[in-house]
């Protein structure tokens, strides 16, 4: 049997209000979406610290993808300013570790933009399969 | 008492004496809790030129005895004040990092900045007492029993050492910048940090700008509560004071201006990342990172850290990942890039010696620059981690 092509793992935070709401569209829309991507909901885009996305990298995300509400329509009136504050400080971190800055993404997607979603998993998909594997899943010191 | 800056020195004979310059510090510390200014007094008291012991007291006697610079005991007084004195009025002669640290936990609502006194002391740097202990003993170096050091005292870019010898009272000094080519020398935080004097604190004191000869220290005051604390023991009579000169002024700026301008050659000179692509960066932090043991050490030691048995640096850390890079590591770092102040004591204590100092400082520098933001600097700036609103244009739609 040939060998499997390598597929990407993609881990993706949504809020319960918009970006979840999105994806589920995409899904109704009937729009396809790689079965790459692995979704997590959270209530608020402001509840994503900024350790469950380095958890989600230790654990073998080859990218994360961290959405929500669009800036002022959030459903706790002002969480995701926390959200956009917070994704500077992944994204230095990112940058300064050495890890390439295509597998962190930050998209705001509201409940009707399906299609946003579903090309934004795609397109990161795509780059990812170029990229390979993360090095920071998790191995140890042999 | 118009002027902001000063020339003071105390009035008694025997603290002068024994004080690194002039005994202004000591004599204000001791007049402040004989006058029930302050209830206690943190100071680090000399065992020997490499060992110091940290004094909580009330007893004037005990901070006597503490007069004198220490530079081979390099602690940060930040978490001691957290822990000992976070409510009582406390007074303590700080480095630039400690008052930094002590600024930072002020803004994690830990200590209230009323109750403490910051008496800052200018920091040209400080010395691992181990190195030191090398240097006293290489041949090529001070080649003498390290054990027979009496005295340390750095002034004028030289490291002297007063030592026992045969019964003779002997000294001998090298140059620092002779011996930081020699890879000896000042820690690597001391060396790259810029902060040396303590605009943070209360006062601002050391020995830069005091006209050659005379032993006084040059103090500025840099907030009421300054002025307060040294008003107490002008009225006291336990320090005397006059105005700076001029040229003290300008000299002491000049110090400070030319002392910053070697740290910015040293950042570069101690950076091995500086010209490396991104892939060989993640290899250097990961093979660093990898041998952590998890003691959780660095983060005991580290003077802006707050969070105590709840921290999320430990609560998502998985005991297990203990040989490769872990959640320990990667929290550590994201929650000290708006906050390390790089004081270099994490790299002091870490049992297996990877670089914390350069990492912290590579991931931080690079945040506060972005950030605009300085930790440990001005009170009323809240870590920008949790902040609302942006520090900078937002570029994501």
């Amino acid at each position: 049997m040939a060998e499997e092509e390598w597929e990407p793992k993609i881990l993706a935070f949504c809020c319960n209000w918009c970006s979840y709401a999105g994806a589920d569209a995409a899904g109704l829309e009937r729009r396809q979406i790689p079965p790459t991507v692995r979704v997590i909901r959270v209530m608020c885009s402001g509840r994503i610290d900024p350790a469950f996305v380095l958890m989600g990298f230790l654990e073998g995300a080859d990218a994360v993808l961290v959405t929500g509400c669009h800036i002022g329509d959030c459903h706790y009136v002002d969480a995701n300013y926390k959200t956009r504050n917070r994704y500077e400080f992944l994204k230095e971190f990112v940058e300064e570790l050495g890890l390439e800055p295509e597998r962190l993404h930050l998209k705001w997607i509201s409940a009707s933009e399906g299609p946003i979603f579903a090309d934004m998993v795609r397109e990161v998909t795509e780059k990812v399969k170029k990229l390979g594997p993360s090095p920071l899943r998790r191995t140890w010191k042999s | 008492m118009q002027s902001k800056c000063h020339l003071a020195w105390a009035t008694d004979e025997e603290i002068r004496n024994k004080g690194a310059n002039g005994g202004f510090v000591t004599a204000t510390l001791v007049s402040a809790l004989e006058t029930n200014f302050i209830d206690l007094a943190l100071v680090v008291k000399k065992k020997s030129v490499y060992e110091g012991i940290l004094v909580l007291t009330s007893d004037p006697e005990e901070v006597k005895a503490s007069a004198g610079s220490l530079h081979g005991v390099p602690i940060n007084l930040a978490q001691s004040v957290l822990e000992y004195a976070a409510d009582k009025r406390v007074g303590l002669p700080t480095k630039p990092c400690d008052a930094r640290g002590i600024i930072e936990l002020v803004k994690r609502k830990q200590i209230n900045l009323e109750n403490v006194y910051l008496i800052g002391l200018n920091c040209g740097g400080t010395l691992h007492p181990l190195r030191m202990r090398e240097m006293a003993m290489a041949a090529d170096c001070f080649g003498i029993d390290p054990d027979s050091v009496q005295r340390e005292e750095i002034t004028g870019g030289k490291l002297f050492l007063e030592y026992n010898e045969e019964g003779e009272e002997k000294e001998q000094g090298i140059k620092i910048d002779e011996l930081e080519r020699q890879g000896r020398g000042r820690r690597d935080a001391c060396k790259s940090c810029i902060t040396k004097i303590p605009i943070m604190a209360d006062l601002a004191c050391g020995n830069w700008g005091v006209p050659p000869g005379e032993k006084k220290t040059f103090v500025e005051v840099l907030t009421e509560k300054g002025a307060a604390i040294l008003n107490n023991a002008l009225t006291s009579g336990a320090i005397a004071v006059e105005d700076a000169p001029l040229e003290g002024i300008e000299l002491r700026k000049k110090i400070e201006a030319s002392m910053q301008k070697l740290a910015e050659r040293w950042k570069g000179a101690l950076d091995p990342l500086i010209d490396l692509s991104p892939s060989e960066r993640f290899a250097f932090y990961k093979e660093e990172l990898q041998r952590c043991i998890h003691c959780g050490a660095c983060r005991e030691v580290c003077p802006v850290c707050a969070c105590e048995e709840d921290a999320k640096c430990l609560g998502l850390n998985e005991e297990s990942d203990a040989y490769a890079v872990s959640m320990y590591n990667l929290i550590r770092i994201v929650h000290l890039m708006d906050s390390c102040i790089h004081c270099g004591q994490c790299e002091e204590v870490c049992p297996v010696d990877i670089p914390l100092t350069l990492i912290q400082r590579r991931f931080s520098e690079r945040m506060q620059r972005h950030l605009e933001y300085t930790p440990g600097m001005d009170v009323t700036q809240t870590p920008p981690l949790n902040e609302t609103k942006l520090r900078w244009s937002a570029e994501v739609e």
